[in-house]
């Protein structure tokens, strides 16, 4: 991990290309792509799906966070970016007021379900901020019980990956009951307004697809800066010899843990931007596929990189939106066959492909010049 | 014929008619055609009451219907059946009721009849009632013992006094055990009904003896009752058959609730053991295990449309014809032992294609293995949509599988009990493989030190490729088995593949016995949850805040039990981080 290590003068260097990439890229998208929409020439459904792309894109960073730097392969993130955009969700839910079906005070399916009056834990979702803070606040206690339990006890590896999805998959059973009282597998949809503006006007969904953006760079940059801290080489020598940092006294299960959390909160972060834009949540976003579609984003990305990511979830997503309009019934071929090929070819993910092609071009061009330079794709993790 | 007489005493005393003694049914059918007067007629009819002769129900019918006519040749009137088909003339076939001959003209030759030039044999509306009374407990003394059984019950659950008679005429005589429990039983009730306090004392305790599960809503009503009429011995009876019934009812609960554990947990076992092997034995993280499954399930449609119609499997824009055998009847039931060993070998065969294309390369890296497996999990899920379409497929039940056994109130499904046996048997099979074969024996090797195997000259490749075959074998048979339970469709496996992985995990990865053990807790558990949550969920209401939802909630016992399930396996890992049964090893990643 040589490109990893702490060398504070050389390290703008070295990432020059990286920030110089990032700052075209985010004043495309945070400037040029909204002003664009706004004189006319990019339509409401495209800043919607870019929006939607975006995310995405925070689900896969918060990935990465845990399987990339920390090692960490957790099938559970959709569950927290789904809890994210219940909460925001039951906000936006409260603000249709009278205007569903039903012209009742309550939500339609509780209309449905032979309720007359709100049941007790919907009535603070009226407020804003109260939302707000349930989209970091339940998905974080979620993660912080598991998270517990489960690094207490030193599960790691695989065994982590399939609690994970047990715990995805518990929860998606429970969310589509209608018992639940949370729409069951309906979900919430046919919202009015966000904080008093009309959440179909082009001028909110544009006010939609800029906070996403704002949050995503927001988001890169933090991690950005996490990585060049001592936590972030902590972080990575868990994911390359756990057992090394635990003997050198580190308590590893506390720097999991609260890595997973804050994963946890981004994912949820993503999901609770995500609602308003798509306009549906249910509980079909948090089953176990659509976290391994997560995973497979970061895996074609890059895993380890932070551009890697965001490129694979919107990559990824963009030829999703493509295919399966063009070939809907191979989409999933297509994706199974991608992921298989990244995992056997490609370990680095597209974000190596320029130095892999480099470090062959020269293996071509000058073949007896130079011994071959050792190739260090961005990540390649290796397990003592 | 002496109980017949002494029935005809007890039905007929209110006439106060003494019936002549029949013959036969047949005679005291034609007597009656034949009586002069409409009330002797009805006596005869009447008289049949209790004569367990089969020709009764179909001559009854064929009168109510005016199948029936009387032919006179010369001075004696012979009463006839027409039967069959009309030909030209309107003519039918003629059976001569006292014999269900055909009637025989002088030459020897049968007759044919029309019905326009006879007689037919009428009848009137408390005829008709008599017949009806006739049939009504025809099946109580057919030779059948669970028609009879059937009849008594509707008797009882009916509470018809005019019955009681009859019933009680019959306690002594039934040999049968079933349906003398159900006449006790079907008497017990009528004579709830009654007016004196001693009779209804009597039944009720004989309804406690008996502890029916169908007396439980008399049993209320008759508490009911005494208790607005305040009458204190009959109200203290009637609880306390009632608590002999709710505490048969809990038992029958239990046992019904223990055996769908063990049949669960057998589930769970099947579809798990090829995961023991190819996670416990080989650490690889086969995420398309499910689909493996799947591909026994399809077999098993595939051979069961070889042997019966055939079918057409449309793959890629190409349709692919299956011609079928056609073939019918127990041949057909056959289907299903012809299938097993194909769906070991088809997912078998899958499961060494994808060792050899995906999983070799991936040995080392347990995390990639999991990655590349779900993208096979999905291509291969999608080729069956393609393939046998997105909904789920028919696999019909062989006749050896369908049915139930009840035992004492418990239902026991055949399939389920087949489930159980089969999950033992391949548990011995697959001891027997990996223990007191030669393969076994390389398996162990090459899983316990694949290195040193390979030193020994153990060629470790082909013991890898042979071991995840046989691990995607079983999960083949697994399918095979899981069509007779559930669906079969291109997300079947996707419903048992996390199931299968916590029965590893819980087990002690690379421990079969832990695999076994914890496939019945888990499914004993889980079974347990179903049946008691709802008794449960009261109980909840004293959590603060979320009592009221929590019971709510509680009340999905299916799905609240399986999150407790989920919630339970967590906790339990950190007791026993490494599961049930911990492989010992000196490696400190392990």
């Amino acid at each position: 991990m040589s490109n990893s290590t702490p060398a504070p003068d050389n390290w703008l260097a070295r990432h020059r290309v990286e920030l110089g990439i990032v700052a075209v890229v985010a004043f495309a998208m945070i400037v040029v792509f909204p002003l664009l929409h706004a004189s006319g020439v990019v339509s409401d459904f495209t800043i919607r799906l870019w929006g939607k792309y975006l995310c995405y894109a925070l689900l896969a960073l918060s990935v990465n966070l845990l399987w990339g730097s920390t090692g960490l392969l957790s099938l559970g993130q959709a569950l927290f970016f789904t809890l994210g955009g219940y909460m925001h969700g039951m906000y936006l839910m409260r603000m249709i007021g009278e205007l569903g079906q039903y012209k009742k005070p309550i939500p339609d399916f509780l209309v449905f379900l032979g309720w007359d009056r709100l049941p007790a834990f919907w009535e603070p979702f009226d407020s804003f901020p109260f939302a707000m803070m349930m989209v970091l606040l339940l998905p974080g206690l979620v993660a912080y019980l598991f998270g517990f339990l489960a690094f207490r006890s030193r599960i790691k590896g695989v065994y982590f990956s399939i609690l994970t999805q047990a715990l995805t998959y518990a929860a998606s059973i429970m969310f589509f009951r209608n018992n639940l009282l949370l729409g069951g597998n309906n979900g919430f949809t046919d919202f009015k307004f966000i904080l008093g503006h009309d959440i179909q006007a082009s001028g909110t969904q544009r006010g939609l697809y800029v906070a996403a953006a704002v949050t995503l760079l927001l988001v890169y940059l933090f991690c950005r800066w996490l990585g060049r801290t001592k936590f972030g080489l902590v972080q990575q020598a868990i994911r390359d010899g756990e057992n090394r940092v635990l003997f050198s006294g580190y308590a590893t299960a506390h720097y999991k843990l609260f890595v997973f959390v804050l994963a946890a909160l981004i994912a949820a972060i993503g999901g609770a931007l995500y609602v308003p834009l798509v306009g549906i949540i249910n509980p079909g976003e948090m089953q176990a596929e659509k976290s391994l579609e997560a995973v497979v984003w970061v895996a074609v990305g890059g895993r380890g990189t932070l551009l890697g990511p965001i490129l694979g979830a919107v990559s990824i997503n963009f030829l999703k939106s493509w295919a399966t309009r063009a070939y809907p019934d191979l989409w999933l071929i297509i994706l199974g066959g991608l992921f298989i090929l990244v995992v056997l070819f490609l370990p680095g993910g597209l974000v190596s492909l320029p130095a892999r092609l480099k470090a062959l071009g020269r293996k071509f061009t000058k073949p007896k010049a130079e011994t071959a330079s050792p190739e260090t794709p961005a990540s390649a993790p290796t397990k003592s | 014929m002496k109980y017949i007489q002494r029935l005809l005493l007890i039905t007929l005393l209110p006439l106060g008619v003494i019936a002549p003694a029949a013959e036969s049914a047949r005679a005291t059918i034609v007597q009656a055609i034949l009586a002069p007067d409409a009330a002797q007629t009805r006596t005869l009819i009447t008289s049949l009451t209790g004569n367990p002769d089969e020709v009764i129900p179909p001559l009854l019918e064929a009168w109510r219907t005016d199948q029936l006519f009387i032919y006179r040749h010369g001075e004696t009137p012979v009463p006839v059946q027409l039967t069959g088909e009309k030909d030209a003339d309107g003519a039918r076939a003629a059976l001569r009721v006292d014999s269900g001959e055909p009637l025989l003209d002088a030459a020897g030759q049968p007759l044919r009849l029309a019905s326009s030039g006879l007689k037919a044999v009428d009848h009137t509306t408390s005829l008709r009632r008599a017949m009806k009374g006739v049939l009504d407990v025809f099946d109580i003394v057919s030779p059948d013992p669970n028609r009879r059984s059937k009849a008594i019950q509707s008797f009882g659950l009916a509470q018809d006094t005019t019955k009681l008679a009859i019933l009680l005429e019959r306690l002594p005589r039934e040999t049968d055990p079933r349906v003398h429990r159900a006449l006790r039983e079907a008497v017990a009730l009528i004579q709830l009904k009654d007016a004196k306090d001693e009779v209804k004392l009597a039944a009720l305790a004989e309804l406690k003896a008996l502890h029916t599960l169908s007396s439980t809503d008399f049993l209320q009503r008759a508490l009911k009752e005494a208790e607005e009429k305040k009458n204190e011995p009959v109200a203290t009876a009637a609880k306390s058959a009632m608590y002999a019934v709710e505490s048969h009812r809990s038992t029958v609960d239990f046992l019904g609730t223990l055996f769908r554990g063990f049949s669960l947990g057998s589930i769970l076992l099947v579809a798990a053991l090829g995961l023991a092997i190819t996670f416990g034995l080989m650490r690889v993280i086969n995420m398309a295990h499910g689909e493996m499954i799947a591909v026994g399930a399809y077999t098993t449609y595939l051979v069961q449309n070889i042997f019966g119609a055939g079918v057409t499997i449309p793959f890629f824009g190409f349709s692919l014809p299956i011609p079928g055998m056609g073939l019918t009847g127990s041949a057909y039931q056959w289907y299903f032992i012809a299938a097993l060993p194909l769906s070991f070998l088809a997912a078998a065969i899958v499961g060494i294609g994808l060792e050899r294309s995906v999983i070799q390369w991936l040995y080392r890296r347990p995390l990639e293995s999991l990655l590349a497996t779900w993208g096979v999990s999905l291509i291969l899920q999608q080729v069956f949509r393609l393939m046998f379409g997105a909904n789920n497929v028919q696999v019909s039940s062989p006749v050896y599988l369908s049915g139930n056994w009840t035992v004492n109130d418990v239902l026991l499904g055949w399939n389920r009990v087949f489930v159980i046996g089969f999950a033992i048997l391949i548990v011995f099979g697959m001891w027997l493989v990996l223990s007191k074969t030669s393969l076994g024996l390389l398996i162990r090797a090459s899983m316990q030190n694949r290195q040193m195997a390979a030193c020994m000259g153990v060629r470790t490749e082909r013991v890898n490729m042979l071991t995840f075959g046989l691990g995607s074998g079983l999960a083949g048979l697994a399918g095979a088995f899981l069509s007779q339970i559930g669906n079969v469709g291109p997300s079947l496996g996707q419903s048992y593949i996390i199931d299968s992985f916590m029965v590893v995990v819980v087990g002690g990865v690379g421990s079969i016995a832990g695999t076994i053990i914890s496939a019945f807790g888990i499914g004993g558990i889980d079974q347990v949850l179903q049946q008691y949550l709802p008794y449960w969920a009261p109980g909840l209401a004293w959590v603060p805040g979320i009592g009221g939802f929590l019971q709510n909630l509680a009340q999905d016992a299916a799905v609240f039990g399986k999150i407790l399930v989920l919630g339970g396996i967590i906790l339990f890992l950190q007791w026993k981080p490494a599961g049930l049964f911990v492989t010992r090893s000196r490696s400190l990643d392990e």
